[in-house]
């Protein structure tokens, strides 16, 4: 797998596509919505790269390596993960910076420990509706990104909107001060092991679909 | 001791079937696959490697199920699915970057000798390569495990005469030791005639024939006759040109009688290739 992963970031995903993340600094705009920040990910840089490895035949490159055909799909779904992994770090630093700068409660959700863990959970989102659609053929982009996009516009829609209107829900997420943390650390916790879930089921579900593709 | 074991490979698509297609090879062979276009060569070979899903029958490389260890069997063979036409931007030294680090047994000394040999310049890209040079460097990809089975789909075609000479002779080279063999399609029946020990002839689907080569070519008669002659004849022949000057032929040896008083010719692979194929279309 470490092989199969080095390969999908030294041949498929160009290093120039890190430079996406740097969207994170989004989350200096003051009183905005935050959860469109880490959504650039899946409008630019997971399209391109997925097109660009369909143009390069990496399917046709892969499946001649010494490897199992699950073997592919897990790779490309966990260098997928790292992506985004790698996106929520930078913008837990430019959330971070947020605060610090800003001191002010936001009229959305603050760009707190709960927004990250809110946005782990948009990703498993993402990664457990959009693969196991795309991997029906291998090679199907606009309709699984179509629907995963709304999925996860629906998803960070519903938490904006909680979050101004459910009092429960601004109790639990909302908030930058200290004792917030109490309530919004277990978020965070909860978040990323249903990122990590959702994305485990995504892989199993894509090996299934994949496996009965002919290439 | 057999390499490879395949046994009742079926599968089914909506305009094209493989049927219970079953072969084996041993080591220290070369076998080739032949067969018209779309007779289901590289469907075949797909299905063997996993590459597409079979609906039924199995596979044995070194006396295991291959989709029960895919990932060991793998490291024991080479591929080679016609030439590289993925990564074409990509430099060639990179691309090898990536793939030697996936097979245990990788000999860059090896690699070397075959870039050398086949005149690869590692600093280009696919896409600056013709279309022969992309097969070389497929094969030297696929070479440089010191693989034990060697599956390599139309390697010769595109190359030169005297590219193809030389890799035939790489060929022979490789199995000598008696511990490589190599199965590989081609409809340039030629290059069989010079290297190949068995032949695998399929056909819609179907194997016709597994076998050694010269038993195979010893199976068929090529016959020429007049009009008059045909009559005797045709119901025993596979299929059948006829011209101005009378007819010609292709019959099993063993449907031949004494009595036949036609003009009797071996075949080549290509003779065989063609009668078939118009048996096939006359029946279509």
């Amino acid at each position: 797998m470490r092989n199969l992963l080095r390969k999908e970031f030294s041949l498929v995903i160009n290093p120039y596509y890190f430079l996406f993340m740097l969207f994170g600094v989004l989350l200096l705009i003051p009183h905005w919505v935050f959860f469109i920040a880490p959504m650039y990910l899946i409008f630019i840089a997971l399209p391109n790269i997925i097109q660009s490895a369909k143009a390069q035949k990496d399917t046709e490159f892969t499946m001649l390596l010494p490897i199992r055909k699950s073997d592919a799909v897990s790779a490309r779904v966990l260098a997928f993960a790292i992506l985004e992994v790698a996106q929520i770090a930078v913008i837990a630093v430019f959330a971070a910076l947020n605060i610090a700068l800003y001191h002010s409660p936001n009229f959305f959700i603050d760009t707190n420990v709960a927004y990250i863990g809110c946005v782990f959970v948009m990703y498993g989102v993402f990664n457990i509706v959009f693969f196991p659609m795309h991997y029906k053929t291998g090679y199907k982009l606009a309709i699984p990104l179509i629907v995963a996009i709304t999925a996860i516009m629906l998803f960070a829609g519903a938490i904006e909107v909680m979050v101004v209107t459910v009092p429960a829900v601004t109790r639990v997420l909302d908030g930058i001060s200290k004792t917030a943390l109490v309530s919004q650390i277990p978020v965070l916790l909860c978040g990323i092991a249903v990122f990590a879930l959702l994305t485990w089921i995504s892989i199993r579900i894509s090996i299934k679909r994949f496996s009965k593709v002919n290439l | 001791m057999e390499l490879l074991k395949i046994d009742h490979l079926s599968k089914r698509y909506r305009s094209f079937e493989l049927k219970d297609v079953s072969f084996s090879l041993e080591a220290g062979y070369i076998m080739g696959f032949i067969g018209p276009n779309g007779a289901g060569k590289t469907t075949t070979l797909k299905c063997m490697l996993g590459l597409t899903a079979k609906d039924g029958g199995s596979v044995e490389l070194f006396g295991t199920d291959f989709f029960a260890s895919e990932r060991d069997a793998k490291q024991k063979i080479g591929v080679s699915l016609g030439g590289v036409d993925f990564y074409s931007k990509t430099k060639i030294k990179t691309i090898t970057s990536v793939v030697r680090r996936f097979y245990e047994n990788w000999d860059e000394e090896l690699y070397q000798s075959y870039i050398k040999r086949f005149d690869i310049d590692e600093s280009k890209r696919p896409a600056e390569l013709s279309d022969g040079m992309r097969i070389k460097y497929s094969l030297a990809l696929s070479m440089s495990h010191h693989a034990t089975l060697l599956i390599l789909d139309e390697p010769t075609s595109g190359l030169d005469p005297v590219a193809r000479d030389d890799l035939l002779t790489l060929f022979q080279e490789l199995i000598e030791p008696g511990e490589v063999s190599i199965l590989f399609s081609t409809h340039i029946t030629s290059d069989l005639e010079k290297c190949a020990d068995f032949i695998t002839y399929i056909e819609n689907g179907k194997i016709v024939a597994s076998r050694d080569k010269d038993g195979f070519l010893e199976s068929y008669r090529i016959v020429k006759g007049t009009a008059a002659q045909l009559p005797g004849i045709q119901s025993r022949l596979i299929s059948t040109k006829e011209n101005a000057f009378g007819f010609s032929g292709m019959i099993k040896t063993t449907d031949l009688t004494e009595h036949d008083t036609v003009t009797v010719e071996k075949p080549t692979l290509d003779d065989i290739m063609i009668y078939h194929a118009r048996k096939e279309s006359r029946h279509a």
